[in-house]
């Protein structure tokens, strides 16, 4: 029976990932993996980083994927080790985050028995992966695995979760490398690979027809790869189109650049939320018609003739309906629709929207990012201008946590590549950026990685400053510390009559001892005078490092188009105050 | 129904609530029917009728019917959640083809008292061509099949029949297109 052409299923696991050069793995062991540490114990092309929680292996797994444009791979054990990884799961189904889970499961005789640590993992992960597998044959094991990384990243891509008994991970069988594998076409949906030409047609059509154009762009854009970013900037500088960004476009168009109105949505430019509603053509490159972007749905753009270039046929015409439309990926339809421009010496130069971009530019007078920094108290806006402008001359990576900072650094950060940003949009995940920046900076040893957080959030998954310190990932936490979930306490103030109900952080912990606790490093701004040196100090330390950043805290986040409320409904300032109507609406929405 | 956005959407966008009748060709393994259903569950649309079957040992392939009712715009984000998943080769809505074919089939136990009642049911078995799989001195099994809608008659009629006993169970519609 024992063949030396034969291994075990841990075995054939660390071969497969070798195959799929993989090189980092987060993870974190226990009884149902155990046979998979051991493989693991005696390799080197493997670097496993051990977190402190699951959910820091998932969300740095996401981090690793998103800065690298690889996919992400994390180990987990049975039962509470992946039950604590559901909600990074989530995040990368919602985010199109390509991860593969790999996770124990008790021997195949005990499934079903209630065993020690048993769950049913298949059945709680179900509608949070783009797909998931219970191994029980480990012949079956080789080509699971090559698959599972081949739907990870393949079309729209997501999380996909592998659970492997512990019997299996004991039983041999032979090893089929990936070259040897014939994948099923209609499994692997990877879309079409034909350009649809009658839509590039139509499109260029009505570009030359339109006289109010607008690129919306989102995330898409950027899982179609960094080749889809250069023909987008070719085809908005030869048609002068002007171009806003979703929270998970950002990058994928120069945010200093003349045509870009910034980002667009809750917390979009104004500039931006206008163009949309006005615009008579709009043509969507990788977004999907998020509530966060199109506000209310009646009086979403009403004017305008819609495109969409988007590789999941199900973000079709879910929304919004549009006019005309196509699956296949962005580069190749951009790419098509530049040298359709090109090769048929259609001038689109001479069209240079001078009426629309006036009006545009009116817009833009409102300066809608503007804000009074005093001489004593830090504004959290200037807190991230300051980063930027002291940060952005090198090759930075930003993750961020989920609420007002987030929006301040989607705001006030400027972006200049794709990969670059990486913040979860649609789970809104608190906790997600620590661990994400640990997996950026696995990614990218060389680069400047920064956690935009705030107090709350980064309390959620503290512990991995421990996994940063041990693997000397110099990663530096950027605290905007006004002692309040501050998004949280904003909607009470603009929805629920100031009744700040349980939004007050107390308790805070010292974060610069905490982080010396960690053996990490703690840097702290309590005013205006000590803001740029606490982020020269940070960014000049080649360890990790807590910068704890007191800022306003009563500070609000603006521009604002409150939930239920239209694009041309949107708040500006405090002063600024919501119809009462779209009040009651917007307050039984999220 | 339901919107698939948070917001409140143009009214007369949805409102037609129809019934539609799903066809989908899927891989035959595990969790593949957990995930279908698990699609509607979790879109908070309803089931009313679902029918598993291989229908291909050899490819190792099943064909899922679904009757669901929704709006026709619901009913084509099911369609296109549906063929997201990774073991499902193909879903269809036989509404929107030209030419579909629906049957469905029932098995009715009916338990009765007396004579009268005896020749009311073997006249509407007679009427509805059901065939006897079973009759005994009180009870008769009767076989029908044909389009749901032919069912649901045999049944009301039966149903006029004063203080007989009922017991059935039905397929569900299955369909094909042509
Ligand atoms: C896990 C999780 N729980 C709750 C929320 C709801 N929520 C959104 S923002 C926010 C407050 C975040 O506070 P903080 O991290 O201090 O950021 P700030 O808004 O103050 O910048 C909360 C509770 C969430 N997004 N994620
Ligand atoms: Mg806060």
């Amino acid at each position: 029976m024992d063949n030396e052409n034969e291994f075990t299923g841990a075995d054939i696991l660390l071969k497969a990932l070798k195959d799929q050069e993989v090189d980092t793995i987060f993870g974190y062991p226990g009884g149902a993996v155990l046979p998979i540490y051991d493989a693991i114990f005696g390799q080197n092309f493997l670097k496993h980083v051990l977190v402190r929680q699951e959910a820091g292996a998932v969300h740095a797994a996401e981090g690793y994927a998103r800065s690298s444009g690889k996919v992400g791979v994390l180990l987990v054990t049975s039962g509470p080790g992946v039950t604590n990884v559901v909600t990074g799961l989530t995040d990368a189904l919602m985010d199109s985050i390509p991860i593969v889970c790999i996770s124990g499961q008790v021997p195949s005789h005990l499934i079903g028995t209630d065993a020690f640590q048993e769950c049913d993992t298949t059945g709680i992960t179900r509608p949070c992966t783009k797909h998931n597998y219970l191994v029980k044959d480990v012949s079956k094991l080789s080509e699971t695995i090559h698959e599972a990384f081949k739907i990870a990243s393949s079309g729209r891509p997501g999380p996909v979760l592998i659970d492997i008994p512990k019997d299996v991970q004991f039983a041999k069988s032979k090893y089929i490398p990936k070259k040897d594998i014939s994948f099923r076409e209609h499994r692997i949906k990877a879309g079409s690979k034909n350009v649809n030409k009658n839509f590039v047609e139509e499109l260029v059509n009505h570009i030359k027809k339109s006289e109010r154009p607008i690129f919306y762009v989102g995330g898409g854009c950027l899982n179609s790869g960094p080749q889809a970013s250069q023909e987008l900037i070719k085809l908005v500088n030869k048609t002068n189109i002007p171009i806003t960004t979703t929270l998970h476009g950002l990058g994928c168009f120069p945010g200093e650049d003349k045509s870009s109105l910034g980002m667009l949505g809750m917390h979009g430019n104004y500039e931006a939320n206008l163009a949309m509603n006005k615009c008579d053509l709009m043509i969507n490159v990788g977004a999907r018609f998020d509530d966060r972007v199109t506000g209310r749905l009646d009086a979403f753009s009403p004017d305008s003739v819609k495109f969409h270039i988007d590789i999941d046929q199900s973000s079709i015409n879910k929304n919004v309906k549009v006019d005309f439309h196509t699956n296949t990926d962005i580069t190749l339809t951009l790419k098509e629709i530049n040298s359709f421009i090109e090769s048929n010496n259609i001038e689109l130069e001479k069209k240079d929207y001078t009426n629309w971009w006036g009006q545009i530019n009116d817009w833009r007078k409102k300066e809608c990012l503007h804000y009074e920094q005093g001489e004593e108290i830090i504004k959290p806006q200037h807190a991230i201008s300051r980063l930027y402008d002291l940060t952005s001359h090198k090759d930075t990576f930003i993750t961020t946590e989920v609420g007002q900072h987030q929006m301040w650094a989607a705001q006030y950060y400027k972006f200049s590549k794709p990969n670059r940003w990486i913040t979860s949009g649609g789970l809104g995940t608190m906790g997600f950026g620590m661990p994400a920046a640990v997996g950026a900076q696995m990614a990218n040893p060389d680069s400047l990685v920064i956690d935009i957080a705030g107090e709350a959030s980064f309390l959620m998954n503290i512990q991995e400053i421990a996994t940063a310190v041990q693997y000397k990932l110099p990663i530096k936490i950027f605290i905007l510390n006004n002692e309040y979930m501050g998004m949280v306490r904003q909607w009470q103030e603009l929805l629920h009559g100031s009744r700040y109900s349980e939004s007050y952080v107390d308790a805070l912990p010292d974060f610069k001892k905490l982080a010396e606790s960690f053996n990490a490093v703690g840097v702290r701004a309590k005013n205006i005078s000590e803001l740029d040196d606490a982020i020269n100090e940070m960014v000049s330390i080649d360890r990790p490092v807590i910068a704890d950043i007191w800022v306003d805290k009563k500070e609000n986040c603006f521009p604002m188009i409150p939930s239920g409320a239209a694009h041309h409904e949107m708040l500006l300032s405090k002063y600024d105050k919501e119809n009462p109507e779209n009040q009651e609406k917007g307050k039984v929405l999220v | 129904m339901s919107s698939t956005s948070v917001y409140p959407t143009p009214i007369n966008a949805f409102k037609q609530s129809k019934r539609s009748v799903l066809s989908i060709i899927v891989d035959n393994e595990p969790g593949i029917l957990a995930r279908i259903v698990g699609l509607f569950s979790g879109r908070g649309y309803n089931i009313e009728a679902l029918n598993v079957t291989v229908v291909d040992i050899k490819n190792n392939l099943s064909r899922i019917t679904i009757e669901t009712l929704g709006e026709e715009k619901v009913i084509s984000q099911i369609i296109a959640q549906l063929e997201k998943l990774v073991p499902v080769h193909s879903a269809t809505n036989l509404a929107n083809l030209s030419e579909s074919y629906e049957a469905e089939i029932c098995l009715v136990k009916i338990e009765f008292d007396n004579n009268e009642q005896d020749q009311k049911i073997l006249n509407f078995a007679d009427i509805y061509r059901s065939r006897t799989v079973q009759k005994r001195q009180n009870i008769v099994v009767y076989e029908i099949s044909g389009t749901s809608e032919r069912i649901n008659k045999f049944l009301d009629d039966l149903n006029t029949i004063g203080g007989i006993k009922v017991e059935l169970v039905r397929s569900g519609p299955i369909g094909l297109g042509i």
